[in-house]
Formats: structure tokens, C-alpha cells, sequence
């Protein structure tokens, strides 16, 4: 393979070249900001002695976990929740409730934590509520545009097969668009990563990694800050993995290329 | 010239009643139509009746009242001589695209389509194992739609709606896109479709003329009526038929090395102009 078409848009090239490519721009990277004159950021070694600090004498990996479980609860009931507004939203009778919660996406979370707060009367709860409260309004929104967008012969389909009603909603939503529902889902993961430190601080004595963040930034401990987003990330990665590689089990259809193979 | 092979008609399988759907403007207008059951000695000998117009005339929407998709503002289609208008799932529709549940193994869309027809999970299995082998699908069942041939693809959207409709089956412009020899190869699958029960009846909507007259015993020509000018007036209705039968051109596997099926289709095309 010639080095210039690397630069060329939609370049064919190997997976092998793929790795090394990013592996040498990561090292590339690390090697500039390590080497930099330039002290904005910490470096990656003072991050690192953060980190081992943070893990040490801050509970890190405790506080690690105790987001990580109000992370998956709100993904679990966020999308629970949206995947119901969007069945509901094939009748009717339910498609103006979905346009609402939809529409709820451009709304920031003042007022509402005082609303959740007073419902649910616990720190956890709380969180839980607010961040997939945050979650489910934008999938919705990506699951009523991709149910727009399902042809109308789809429906007709499933109506000459005999189905009717909720069992086409069945077929076309619930397993017809599963694959869907599952990448919706990893893209609400990282959304509720990034939402995490806002709902963390209005409840910071219940703890959790993004409180931690909010005290190392108020002191201004930038390494510590770096430290944590960077534990953010490496988790997040790994949950965004483990989504696909789940999606790839229970969607095996969406990996699947045609063989060939006569008329 | 070929003697026409003997047969006759039975009782009436599908009747297409002053059908009228309208818009902003009339787009079917008064079709009426009407398949009987043909017989022929020693024979299991099936109805296939191909339905040929212009592009945006109507034919789609024509699909869809005769399997039921839509209830036409007026008139109505009937199956079986019975009074009431037909319902979805009566009629097997394999539309062009030939859809199938990607999410579902080749299986897994037969046995679908086989159970709700009322099947106990026995039946439904033996039905599903027959169509497979009839289909030479036999390796396909456990692969997805994604991993089929257009070809294998056409004939699983086939074999589902064979498994849940009583005998009809609806197919929008299943030759579309082919090399000759894939429409050959389209053709002997709804030629042999139709031959495999008495009262399968196959409507196809084509543009293709070369094909419809190689599997057709009736053609239907939808268009709309002109006024003196030569303006279309009117929603579409038949326009014409040609009773393929009766003019000795159906069933014959070797119609193409006759002369008369190429001075049908040059007026059929020559018609076509004026639909």
C-alpha cells in the first residue's frame, strides 16, 4: 500500500494498517504532551501519581462503583422507558405524549431535581431518576425518527402475514428494531457519563465519582481532575464495548454479509 | 398453429367489483374484473393473471385493494364467490423488495407465517419443510434474509406468503431488474407455483410484456379513457383483456419460438402507448 493514499478520502486500507496508524498517533500524543514546554495540563506522569493518590486516600474505586450502578440503573430504566413511549406511540391515542417527551430534550434539569427530589426522597433514587430523565428524552427522539422513517410496506408486511395492531408493533419495534434500541442504548451510556458529575453535585455527600471530580476541580487539583476523567473514559470505553458486544449476540443479523450464492 | 390446449372454467376464485379510490383526483375508477377457477383434464392447473400499465397509473394502488391493505371508496373485491370483501392475510403479497423480518433465520420467518395460519406447531413445521425442499431452500433455513441471492430472497417471500394466504398471491414487478436468464428462472418459479394447487392464483403486476405473456392465461391492461383530444380523462380502469387461454398462447413452455407471441407483444406494446 502506497503511504499517499492514506491521505486520500475512502482510501481502501487494511485493518493492520488501521492499528498501527492509530497506535503511532496515540504515541505521537502521549510524546508531545509529555515532552511539551507548554504546562497547561498536568503531564500523563502526574496524572498517573494522581490517580494512585485518588485511589489510595479518595476511595476512588468505591466511588467508581457507586456511580457505575446509578449509571446502569438509569440506562436500564431509560431505555425501558423510551422503548415503551415509542411502542405507545404507534396508536394515536399516545404518538402527542411521545412528541412531548421528545420534545423535553431542549429543557435543562432546574426545577425538575426539585420536583424528583420531593418524589423520590433519597440521594440515590434521586440521581437515578434525573439522569434517566436526561437519557430517555433523547432516545425517544432517535427511536420516534427511525419509527418515522420505517417504509410503509413494513407494516404491510406484517398485515398480510395476519398481524394486527400491538403484535406489528411487536414484530417492527420490539424485535425489528432491537439492534437499534441496543446502539441507542450505548449512545445513552455515554450521555449518562457526561451527565453524571451535574447530578452527582446536587447530592455530593452521597458520593460517587462525579462528586469527586467536582471537589478536585474546586481546588483546582488538576491532576486528580485529569485522573478521574480519565478513569471516566477507560470505563466508559469498556461499557461502550460490552454494549456492542452484546448487541452483536442478540442482533447477529446486523454482522451478517451476503455470501454468494446462484439464483 | 398450435391447438389450443383444452379446458374450462369453474367456479369464480376472486372478483374485483367497480372499484374506485379517489384523492385529489380520481385515480382507480370503476375496475372490474374477475378470475375463475380454470380445469384442465389430469391436471393441476392454477390461475395467473398479469395486470400491465403504465408507471403512476394505479397498479399499486389496485395491489393494495385486492389484498385488502386498502378499502376502496367504492366497490369491492371478494374472494371465493363469498359476499364479504376480502381481508389482510387472505392474499399472499410479495411486494418488490420482497420483504422479509431481517431479524428473523429463513426458519423463523416460514414457521411465522405458518403458525398464524392455525397450524399446530406439527403442521406448521411439515409445511414449511415442504416449501423449503419445493423451493430448493433446503441449506437456507438457518441463514438470514441478509445472506440470501436476490433469487433465494424472492423465493423465501414467496414460500411465506404461500404458507399464510388461502391460494392468492399478489407480486409487484417481479421481474424487475433481471437478466434474462433470472427471469426465466422467475418465471418457472411462478409457473410451477401455480401448477402445485388447483387453486392457486398468482395477480402479477408488470411492466415486463415478453414475461407476462410467457406465464399469463390472462392479461389485464389498466389505463385511463381519453377523450377526443387524446387527453387521459378518469381515474384507470381495465382498459382491456386478453384471454390468453382462449387464444391458445397459454401454457406452452416453447411460446417464445411462436410467432404469435411476438405480434402480441408488439401490440401490446403499441397499446401500451396509448393506456
Amino acid at each position: 500500500m502506497k503511504l499517499v493514499n492514506l491521505m486520500l478520502p475512502f482510501a481502501p486500507v487494511r485493518a493492520r494498517w488501521v492499528r498501527l496508524l492509530v497506535a503511532a498517533q496515540v504515541a505521537a500524543a502521549l510524546a508531545l504532551w509529555s515532552f511539551s514546554g507548554y504546562r497547561a495540563l498536568p503531564t500523563p506522569g502526574e496524572i498517573g501519581g494522581a490517580w494512585m493518590d485518588l485511589v489510595r486516600h479518595q476511595d476512588l474505586l468505591a466511588e467508581l462503583w457507586v456511580s457505575l450502578r446509578v449509571s446502569l440503573m438509569a440506562l436500564g430504566l431509560s431505555t425501558l422507558a423510551a422503548v415503551t413511549i415509542a411502542c405507545l406511540s404507534t396508536a394515536p391515542l399516545f404518538m402527542p405524549l411521545a412528541r412531548l417527551a421528545a420534545a423535553l430534550r431542549f429543557l435543562g434539569f432546574a426545577g425538575f431535581t426539585y420536583v424528583f427530589m420531593l418524589v423520590s426522597g433519597d440521594a440515590i433514587v434521586l440521581r437515578v431518576a434525573i439522569l434517566a430523565f436526561g437519557m430517555t428524552v433523547f432516545m425517544v427522539t432517535a427511536l420516534l425518527a427511525d419509527l418515522a422513517a420505517m417504509p410503509r410496506g413494513r407494516i404491510d408486511h406484517c398485515r398480510t402475514l395476519g398481524m394486527q395492531h400491538w403484535r406489528i408493533t411487536g414484530e417492527l419495534v420490539l424485535l425489528g428494531k432491537a439492534d437499534v434500541i441496543l446502539d441507542l442504548a450505548r449512545q445513552n451510556a455515554a450521555i449518562g457519563w457526561t451527565l453524571l458529575t451535574l447530578v452527582e453535585g446536587l447530592t455530593r455527600s452521597a458520593g460517587g465519582i462525579g462528586a469527586l471530580l467536582l471537589n478536585q476541580n474546586r481546588y483546582f487539583l488538576l491532576a486528580g481532575v485529569f485522573a478521574i476523567q480519565a478513569t471516566i473514559l477507560v470505563v466508559g470505553l469498556a461499557q461502550d464495548a460490552l454494549l456492542a458486544w452484546a448487541k452483536d449476540i442478540a442482533c447477529p443479523w446486523r454482522t451478517l454479509d451476503k455470501e454468494p450464492s446462484a439464483t | 398453429m398450435n391447438a389450443a390446449p383444452a379446458y374450462s372454467l369453474g367456479e369464480r376464485l376472486l372478483t374485483i367489483d367497480n372499484v374506485s379510490v379517489r384523492y385529489d383526483r380520481p385515480i382507480l375508477d370503476g375496475v372490474t374484473g374477475h378470475i375463475d377457477n380454470i380445469r384442465r383434464q389430469g391436471l393441476m392447473q392454477g390461475q395467473v393473471v398479469c395486470l400491465l400499465g403504465p408507471s403512476g397509473i394505479g397498479k399499486s394502488q389496485l395491489f393494495r385493494c385486492i389484498a385488502g391493505l386498502q378499502r376502496p371508496h367504492s366497490g369491492s373485491v371478494r374472494l371465493n364467490g363469498s359476499g364479504r370483501e376480502v381481508q389482510p392475510g387472505e392474499v399472499g403479497v410479495v411486494a418488490q423488495d420482497y420483504p422479509l423480518f431481517d431479524h428473523r433465520s429463513v426458519w423463523s420467518n416460514l414457521m411465522l407465517a405458518a403458525r398464524r395460519h392455525g397450524r399446530d406447531a406439527h403442521e406448521a413445521t411439515e409445511a414449511c419443510l415442504a416449501l423449503l425442499k419445493k423451493f430448493g431452500l433446503t441449506d437456507c433455513g438457518l441463514r438470514h434474509p441478509m445472506m440470501l441471492s436476490g433469487g433465494q430472497r424472492q423465493r423465501v417471500a414467496i414460500a411465506q406468503q404461500l404458507l399464510c394466504s388461502s391460494h392468492f398471491l399478489l407480486m409487484d414487478e417481479p421481474f424487475s431488474g433481471l437478466d434474462p436468464l433470472s427471469k426465466t428462472a422467475v418465471c418457472n418459479t411462478l409457473v410451477d407455483v401455480s401448477t402445485s394447487h388447483e387453486l392457486n392464483t398468482i395477480i402479477v403486476v408488470t411492466h415486463d410484456i415478453e414475461s407476462a405473456i410467457r406465464i399469463a392465461d390472462q392479461l389485464w391492461l389498466l389505463g385511463r379513457s381519453r377523450d377526443a383530444q387524446g387527453n387521459p380523462v378518469g381515474g384507470a380502469s381495465i382498459q382491456e383483456t386478453y384471454d390468453l387461454a382462449a387464444m391458445g398462447l397459454a401454457w406452452d413452455p416453447d411460446i417464445e419460438s411462436r410467432p404469435e407471441f411476438h405480434d402480441l407483444a408488439a401490440a401490446l406494446k403499441a397499446r401500451f402507448a396509448t393506456l
